[in-house]
């Protein structure tokens, strides 16, 4: 009898098609993944500023390249209504962020202001990269400290 | 008949540097770490002081002269509320070191200092700048939690900190016994219990 798990499967499909269908899933989906990109890309800079990494010009400069772009995207634009930590289980946005959405995009656009230039600017050797990932921190700190929930 | 009042060398010049120097690194590792610069490093040193004091009190503890002894002032719960009972009488305690009752504010407040230096040694908050040094001795999920058990230590310590001011004015004008001044000079007016 293969009629039950076959059923079972067929059942599920739409199922997984729907979370993926739904908007708010799929908006903290991306959300992680953009934090994940942000993190690999400072997990770079940080590393060669600890010196627990050597420091390589190109890659130092990739890295930065990729933070300049990738906050020039429209984060704010997936914190979409009914994604805060209120509403979804895997969710770290405070709702906080919905009772002031122009003080969490001024926060995001700082993060922009501190990439702005870092790929040139961690050129010239591994010194250099130290004042940038500061200046980038501090506007890591500034938002989570507001907007993200302390787990 | 009570035993008369004898003024006594109470505390030693070591424990009252120590609580003094507390008070000044925890107040001001507390102020840096809610409203300091982005980049934590004072906050850091505070804490690291803060963490060498607490491992002094722990030794003075066992090592130190009587009063500063866990053995002195630790007491059951039948001694505790002994001296609850005489508490609010509107007279100095003449007590001669921790009350019995105070004792437990005192462990209370090391207990939560050396949990929030534990936190803050293991926190990572994901800004790349303010990691625990110890952060990496641990799993994500611990070093993420962290975070927020730190947020919450700072509450309790001013809550802790807080209550015990509290207590420290309810004695000066409730009981009219200065228990300041004997943390400066050393000196107290005490009476056997």
């Amino acid at each position: 009898m293969r009629l039950i798990p076959t059923a079972a499967a067929l059942a599920a499909i739409p199922l997984a098609a729907m979370a993926q269908d739904d908007p708010i899933a799929q908006a903290i989906e991306a959300r992680h993944g953009f934090y994940q990109m942000l993190a690999i890309n400072m997990g770079t800079l940080a590393g060669m500023a600890k010196g627990d990494v050597a420091y390589d010009e190109a890659q130092a400069s990739r890295a930065a390249a990729n933070i300049e772009a990738l906050t020039q995207y429209d984060l704010p634009g997936l914190f979409v209504e009914g994604s805060s930590s209120a509403d979804a289980e895997d969710s770290a946005a405070r709702p906080d962020i919905w009772s002031d959405p122009e003080d969490f995009g001024a926060k995001f656009a700082a993060l922009g202001e501190a990439a702005s230039g870092a790929s040139e600017a961690v050129r010239g050797g591994a010194g250099n990269i130290g004042p940038v990932v500061q200046k980038l921190g501090g506007a890591c700190k500034a938002c989570h400290d507001d907007y993200r929930e302390k787990s | 008949m009570k035993d008369p009042l004898r003024e006594v060398r109470l505390w030693d010049p070591l424990l009252r540097a120590f609580h003094w120097l507390l008070a000044f690194f925890v107040i001001v590792a507390w102020g840096l770490g809610k409203f300091g610069p982005d980049k934590m490093t004072l906050h850091f040193w505070c804490g690291y002081v803060v963490a060498g004091l607490l491992v002094f009190r722990l030794v003075w503890g066992f090592v130190g002269p009587e009063p500063a002894r866990f053995s002195h002032f630790l007491r059951g719960p039948g001694a505790i509320a002994g001296y609850m009972r005489g508490m609010f009488l509107r007279e100095p305690s003449y007590w001669p070191g921790h009350n019995p009752l105070g004792a437990l504010s005192v462990i209370a407040m090391l207990a939560a200092l050396a949990a929030q230096v534990t936190t803050g040694l293991i926190a990572d908050p994901d800004d790349y700048i303010n990691v625990g040094p110890l952060a990496s001795y641990v799993g994500s999920a611990t070093r993420s939690n962290a975070v927020g058990w730190h947020s919450l230590g700072a509450n309790l310590v001013l809550v802790l900190v807080l209550l015990h001011v509290a207590v420290i004015l309810f004695y000066r004008f409730w009981k009219r016994e200065d228990l300041v001044r004997p943390m400066i000079t050393g000196r107290k007016q005490v009476r056997e219990h």
